[in-house]
């Protein structure tokens, strides 16, 4: 009897801790909305939201835990009940609560859910209780047929998108680095444009240079002389490399 | 040293600088995205992309064979023929993993069309050429060019050629006075900008100058 005590004991301490820090991150968020919307950005809201869902999990798993004694067997009966202000229950509750009265106790102890949502469940109940087994097993069966439809859809979309993005990400190979490495060295070195190259006297821009410059003091001689002359340097004209 | 330099850049009219670099490519069916992207994120977005196509020759003054020839880079522009420009630069710092870019001292100059004239009767010689047509953009101070780079089939005629790659070569460069590390920061930042379509980074050219030979 004494080891259960203690255990509940233990598991409302953790479940107490659970449920401050819970309470202390909701509170930091509403402060945060409250004084910050101005600066407040996405990112950092979605990181309280996911720092409240973690905290939630975790009172979740405290609850479920083995250690924990089933809280439904536990009965919490008010011993006292007083109309006067409670300045040390104020306390505790952080102001929230000022008085441990007669209207205020059945409220914070209910077990029943409220009125409006009991109605609610009642009417769903009665409903479900109306279908026959058939009529449940066929809607069951509906049920089942269009999830898996569902599921199958779902799926060969996002076979679809895997592929498309697979497709994307190996598609765009937009440089290379071979050829950066072939063109900075032929911007350096010439590699590449060295070779290869017939050195024909005809070329017209280069060429024309080199004609006027050999007709000029040619032109007293005759003509034959002149095709000649023109031959024999055109072999070397102005960009002739070594 | 800085005052020396200035003295010099006063008086002989050409201020020594520093380029620093960024290289890296782009494939020919990708290069439209690019230019695309790069009129977005540079200067005058509204107007059309500055187009080039020049002529580069490249030569080199040989001393001893002990010394290191020197090299000058000529480009001539095949749209306004009356452009030629001069550039010589150092050689390349890779420098470490703190540095973003590559530094090279450089020196650039507009010249008339008798520089090859000149360059030859001085003793340099015709090393090799090219044509590279492309854009050009600035985005503040920095440069971005991508440009087509294609091979001539016969020395000096800039008609026949062919590309040389299926590529274009892409370039980021900002050329500043000497100690300015704050450009390569700059640069990295807007090299980032156009992953993952190309690769801006910094290509080791002492390899390269190793693998060519």
């Amino acid at each position: 009897m004494q080891k259960e005590e203690k255990q509940l004991e233990m598991s409302l301490e953790s479940m107490i801790q659970r449920v401050s820090e819970l309470k202390n991150s909701i509170g930091a968020l509403i402060f945060k909305l409250e004084h910050e919307y101005e600066t407040l950005n996405w990112p950092s809201l979605l990181d309280n939201f996911a720092l409240l869902s973690g905290q939630l999990n975790s009172l979740g798993r405290v609850l479920k835990s083995d250690k924990v004694p089933s809280l439904k067997n536990q009965l919490l009966l008010p011993l006292l009940l007083h109309p006067d202000p409670d300045e040390n229950l104020r306390k505790l509750t952080e102001g929230r609560l000022l008085f441990f009265n007669h209207e205020i106790a059945p409220n914070y102890l209910r077990t029943k859910l409220e009125p409006e949502v009991e109605e609610k469940t009642q009417q769903l109940v009665t409903k479900a209780q109306q279908t026959t087994q058939e009529q449940t097993q066929k809607q069951l069966n509906n049920l089942n047929k269009v999830t898996s439809n569902l599921l199958d859809i779902i799926n060969s979309t996002r076979e679809e998108w895997d592929n498309e993005s697979s497709q994307k990400s190996s598609q765009p190979q937009t440089s290379s680095l071979t050829d950066t490495n072939a063109l900075v060295s032929a911007t350096l070195t010439g590699k590449g444009l060295k070779s290869n190259r017939t050195r024909l006297p005809e070329s017209p821009q280069a060429g024309m240079q080199q004609l006027q410059k050999i007709q000029n003091p040619s032109i007293s001689k005759a003509p034959s002389s002149i095709k000649t002359q023109i031959k024999a340097a055109s072999g070397g004209h102005p960009y002739q490399r070594t | 040293m800085y005052m020396d330099q200035l003295n010099q850049a006063v008086k002989g009219g050409i201020a020594p600088f520093h380029e620093y670099l960024l290289q890296g490519s782009i494939v020919d069916s990708s290069k439209d995205v690019l230019v695309h992207r790069l009129r977005g994120l540079c200067d005058n977005a509204d107007s059309n992309p500055e187009a080039f196509h020049d002529h580069e020759m490249i030569f080199s003054l040989k001393g001893s064979p002990q010394q290191q020839p020197m090299t000058v880079y000529l480009r001539h522009s095949l749209i306004q023929t009356d452009c030629w420009h001069l550039r010589y630069v150092g050689s390349t710092e890779f420098g470490d993993k703190t540095r973003q870019t590559l530094v090279r001292s450089c020196v650039d100059i507009g010249v008339s069309d008798s520089i090859v004239k000149f360059l030859n009767e001085i003793g340099f010689k015709l090393e090799y050429e090219f044509v590279a047509k492309g854009y050009f953009f600035h985005k503040g101070r920095m440069k971005v060019t991508v440009s087509k780079l294609f091979k001539m089939n016969i020395q000096g005629d800039v008609n026949n050629i062919d590309p040389l790659t299926l590529s274009c070569l892409v370039e980021l460069s900002v050329v500043v006075p000497t100690g300015q590390e704050q450009v390569g920061e700059d640069m990295k930042n807007f090299a980032e900008q156009l992953k993952p379509l190309v690769q801006l980074e910094k290509v080791d050219h002492r390899r390269q100058q190793q693998a060519a030979t």
